[in-house]
């Protein structure tokens, strides 16, 4: 056999050697993971992109490298009762921690060996939060006094975990955390914003969220009031003077409640539109071509008077 | 013309004979058009109970993260329906699933289908954006696509993140009961309505609790009971399309 | 060509150079919708359906003048009008594609216009709709071979080709029975598909169907009256045999005063009891901003000033007011369909508990909707004016003559049939 020949021949034995094998091992790169837990975490973030943005920008993410929290850990001699809070998968014995910050799984886990199949644990409960926002320092207690709670609510309801933060909702930025408020109960902002208690600068929050006492002349680790009851306590915060004395706020003043319009989408209305004028301009058209096709012998004729008087005149 | 025999009296008697046979297979494939019933495992159903809604939308926003939705498309509405003794009443809108839907007889394609289980399922391959579905669905549940989403969707990731693909142009989209959300939980033998994972977004995330979701064919399911303890209703019954969302009136529950 | 001919400015050439510049216009904006999307029309979720639908549904309308006319002249064996049933014919073959045009820019997908025929839904009357208009554009177009075999170019050319056209002519009575089956199943499936909604009550009636078929074959039959006797008036290529379309034009008048009735009866049958929605629509219909439309538009133009004109000798004989009525009648028809369509959608009815209240939306069509429509009309205006041009499809005399030399002895009795 020629040159030529033996190549063919040569390519057909490559191509066929190459697709055996290309079959071989791709069989060998599904086979199924081992049901062992993996040794190295996920990483979550090769996946949730988003998630991972929102937490870098939050508190949980920071929570170890915080340069306040730092300072003040170093200071008082690197306790390992703070890393238990302020770092994800803290092992007491060796003192060493999985993750800086709060991350992924700390709240995530156990992590199920099939994921994405299944799907990860996410509690929503009070609990899970209760982990580290449950000091007595911190004051949870108050939110289970809270209807809230009772009714079933959890943190998550106002606070979003991954940024470590309220949560926002769409047109109700500019009343700030008070915004979250009115979003549920929207009863209370068609009267509130004309009380003197709002003209007065104030909102939900600073009556009913209220931030009481601290420990050691620190906020840090102070929660505001989760029990939302807008005790004697937030009143004398203001008006202390006026307890026992004599009051200048104004009192049973004629508050005018407006009836709040409901913002109607653009595209209804209550009314259909009205007729329209090109209509009446067109019937107009049509009598004037009919008045003006009956008249038109008639005004031929004045016309050609008034042409003849011309020109005799 | 000249060649052919078919006189006139012969052609009134094929054309009426062909009318009546048409006329009458008609009248019989109509019997197949409505779902539900017993076919299925399951029978899914949503109730919402009005007089725990205050409006907040926690729910549209969940469903559109966790459906990738356009900011301008809700499949979800949340209605300001008026006040009863000064307190707001809301209700809240998503697909009705109906049992015998408009959108499915109507469909030029048969994008739109009766899954077993009672859900309404759209197939965005086959759509092509006649939007006659929409011109017929009494409950405007129903959104076209009238650009392609591009870019970020701001609900995500505070609400949820997607677990479906985002559609394309030029078709219409609406609400699926989170079926993607149903059919994994299932996999993994979890319960829809109990188990979070497996049930509709828009249940998980409401605050109050005043969505439920669950199995009507399970007499002792949540919607099953709550259906049987207290009065409901469902929207525009006279147009007998028989929706899976019912709903408690406001004044039905002793926490109002 | 070796010299570079004076572009002389005829009527032909300025006619042809006006519709070649809406043409265009519409196809830019045409392109414009296909890459950017339907975001740049008017239509919102509350009116999906605008100014697209109803010319899809008028080009429809008007192109029933070749199944009514074919299947009077094959099935009825009224022979005598088999030349302007080649004229209706032609221009079926128009409207169809005018209508099939519109709705490719129309729908959401255009790339999946063949799903339908693919994906069946039987219980779908716009599956019907789309089936049966694709199945009738293949009769049209086979009905319509004769006539391109008259085309000079082709019988030069390719005159085996073009003897083969012509010979398909020889089936003309079996196209005309499914043209006819075809036709009355999707004309009056068009008026079904709003007909047949529960949830607008407006449309929610069995009459639509029935008065979308009436208003079509009267406004398809005036359609290809209108455009012979133009074409006769304007080209001397086209000519006609006036007392023919005296005649058609008497039956028009006569399908109006059915109409008329019809419309009647449907309105009035509405205004008992309140109903929401269906009051409110027709609120807006005879008082609102469709009253011109329907009054003016539908009701005096279109219906009773034609059957005047048309049911009256003295009016009828003369070409001038019988070609208004007609021109009336079309554009009646398209009123009526651009009522129809819009007028349920405006009407927004609410799903909410209680009795549903009613609000209302608007719509203006956008420029883009009126230029790539403009362009879909235009490109009718300019296939039927070459059809008159090169293929003579207004041909009464040669047509006539043909018709007699193919007719064995047995047809050619002296005693007119039918009429």
């Amino acid at each position: 056999m020629n040159k030529r020949e033996r190549f063919a021949l040569a390519a057909v034995f490559a191509l066929l050697a190459a697709g055996v094998t290309l079959v071989m091992v791709q069989a060998k790169a599904e086979a199924p993971a081992p049901a062992v837990q993996e040794q190295e975490p996920l990483n979550c973030s090769e996946c949730h992109q988003d998630f991972q943005m929102e937490w870098a920008s939050g508190a949980h993410s920071s929570a170890t490298n915080d340069p306040i929290f730092a300072q003040a850990w170093a200071d008082q001699g690197q306790p390992g009762a703070c890393m238990v809070c302020h770092v994800t998968g803290y092992d007491p014995g060796t003192g060493t921690w999985e993750q800086d910050g709060v991350a992924c799984t700390a709240c995530h886990n156990p992590v199920p060996t099939n994921h994405p199949e299944e799907p990860m644990p996410v509690q929503d409960t009070t609990e899970l939060c209760g982990q580290c926002h449950s000091d007595a320092r911190f004051g949870w207690q108050e939110w289970q006094t809270s209807t809230h709670y009772q009714r079933g609510m959890d943190c998550t309801v106002c606070h979003d975990p991954h940024s470590a933060s309220l949560k926002n909702v769409e047109g109700l930025e500019a009343q700030g955390p008070s915004g979250l408020c009115v979003n549920c109960h929207r009863d209370y902002n068609m009267d509130f914003p004309y009380s003197n208690h709002a003209m007065a600068g104030l909102n939900c929050v600073d009556c009913h969220l209220r931030h009481f006492g601290s420990s050691g002349g620190r906020t840090i680790h102070t929660m505001p009031d989760h029990s939302f009851t807008a005790s004697l306590t937030s009143c004398t915060s203001c008006h202390d003077r006026e307890m026992h004395g004599p009051t200048d706020a104004a009192t049973g003043a004629e508050i005018t409640t407006q009836a709040v319009v409901p913002a109607t989408n653009g595209a209804l209305a209550e009314e259909p539109a009205p007729v329209s004028p090109y209509g009446f301009a067109g019937l107009a058209g049509l009598l004037g071509l009919a008045g003006g096709m009956v008249l038109a012998p008639w005004l031929e004729r004045a016309y050609r008077k008034l042409s003849q008087k011309e020109k005799s005149s | 013309m000249s060649e052919t025999n078919l006189n006139r009296r012969d052609f009134l008697k094929l054309a009426g004979v062909s009318v009546a046979a048409i006329g009458g297979l008609q009248i019989y494939r109509r019997a197949e058009a409505s779902s539900g019933g017993p076919e299925g495992e399951h029978q899914w159903a949503m109730v919402v109970d009005q007089s725990r809604c205050t409006g907040c939308d926690y729910c549209t926003l969940a469903c559109r993260a966790h459906n990738d939705i356009n900011p301008e498309i809700s499949w979800n509405q949340v209605i300001e329906t008026g006040a009863i003794s000064g307190k707001q009443v809301y209700l809240a809108r998503p697909c009705m699933h109906c049992e015998h839907a408009p959108c499915v007889d109507v469909c030029p394609v048969q994008a739109s289908t009766y899954r077993p289980d009672g859900i309404v399922q759209m197939d965005y391959d086959r759509c092509i954006g006649c939007r006659y579905c929409e011109v017929a669905c009494p409950y405007g549940a129903r959104s076209f696509n009238w650009e392609a989403f591009t870019g970020r969707n701001p609900a995500v990731p505070q609400w949820g993140q997607p677990e479906v693909a985002r559609r394309p142009r030029g078709v219409v989209e609406k609400c699926s009961f989170c079926s993607q959300r149903i059919d994994r939980g299932l996999a993994l033998g979890l319960t829809p309505g109990i188990d979070p994972d497996a049930t509709p977004a828009c249940v998980v995330r409401c605050p109050t609790g005043a969505r439920i979701f669950g199995d009507l064919k399970d007499p002792e399911s949540n919607v099953s009971q709550l259906l049987r303890g207290h009065a409901s209703f469902r929207l525009r019954e006279d147009l007998g399309t028989r929706p899976r969302v019912y709903y408690l009136p406001p004044n039905g529950s002793p926490e109002a | 060509m070796k010299k570079i001919a004076k572009l002389k400015l005829t009527p032909w050439m300025a006619w042809v150079g006006l519709l070649v510049t809406v043409i265009a216009a519409g196809v830019a904006a045409g392109l414009m919708v296909f890459v950017k999307g339907l975001s740049l029309t008017n239509l919102t979720d509350m009116v999906p359906w605008g100014l697209w639908i109803t010319i899809d549904l008028s080009s429809i309308a008007i192109s029933a003048g070749a199944f009514s006319l074919c299947a009077a002249v094959y099935l009825l064996g009224l022979k005598r009008y088999q030349p302007l049933a080649r004229t209706a014919t032609f221009i079926g073959l128009i409207g169809y594609t005018m209508a099939l045009l519109t709705l490719l820019m129309d729908i959401g997908r255009p790339d999946r216009f063949w799903h339908a025929v693919v994906y069946w839904n039987r219980h779908s009357l716009l599956w019907e709709v789309t089936m049966c208009v694709t199945l009738y554009l293949a009769v049209l177009a086979l009905e319509a071979m004769p006539i391109f075999a008259q085309f000079e170019w082709l019988r030069t050319r390719l005159p085996r080709l073009a003897a083969r056209m012509e010979r398909v002519h020889h089936y003309a009575p079996y196209l005309a029975i499914v043209g006819l089956g075809l036709s009355m199943l999707h004309q009056s499936s068009l008026g079904a598909v709003y007909g047949v909604l529960k949830s607008r009550p407006l449309w929610y009636r069995p009459d639509i169907s029935i008065l979308f078929i009436v208003s079509a074959v009267a406004g398809g039959m005036a359609l290809t009256v209108f455009a012979s006797m133009l074409s006769a008036r304007i080209t001397r290529r086209a000519n006609i045999d006036d007392g023919l379309l005296e005649r058609v034009a008497y039956f028009i008048g006569w399908i109006l005063v059915g109409y008329l009735y019809f419309r009647f009866w449907d309105a009035l049958s509405m205004t008992y009891t309140y109903e929401p929605g269906r009051t409110e629509g027709l609120r807006m219909l005879t008082s609102g901003p469709f009253a011109f439309n329907f009054w003016i538009g539908e009701m005096l133009l279109g219906a009773v000033v034609p059957i005047l004109l048309l049911l009256r000798r003295r009016t009828r004989q003369v070409p001038f007011w019988r070609m208004l009525a007609l021109l009336l009648v079309v554009g009646g028809v398209v009123a009526y369909r651009w009522d129809t369509n819009l007028s349920g959608q405006l009407i927004v009815l609410s799903y909410l508990p209680g009795e549903p209240a009613v609000a209302y939306t608007h719509y203006v069509p956008s420029l883009i909707e009126f230029a790539s429509g403009a362009g879909v009309v235009a490109y009718g205006l300019l296939a039927f004016s070459l059809g008159v041009r090169y293929l003579g499809v207004v041909n009464h005399e040669a047509a006539a003559e043909e018709h007699f030399e193919e007719m064995p002895a047995r047809e050619a009795l002296p005693a007119p049939t039918g009429d």
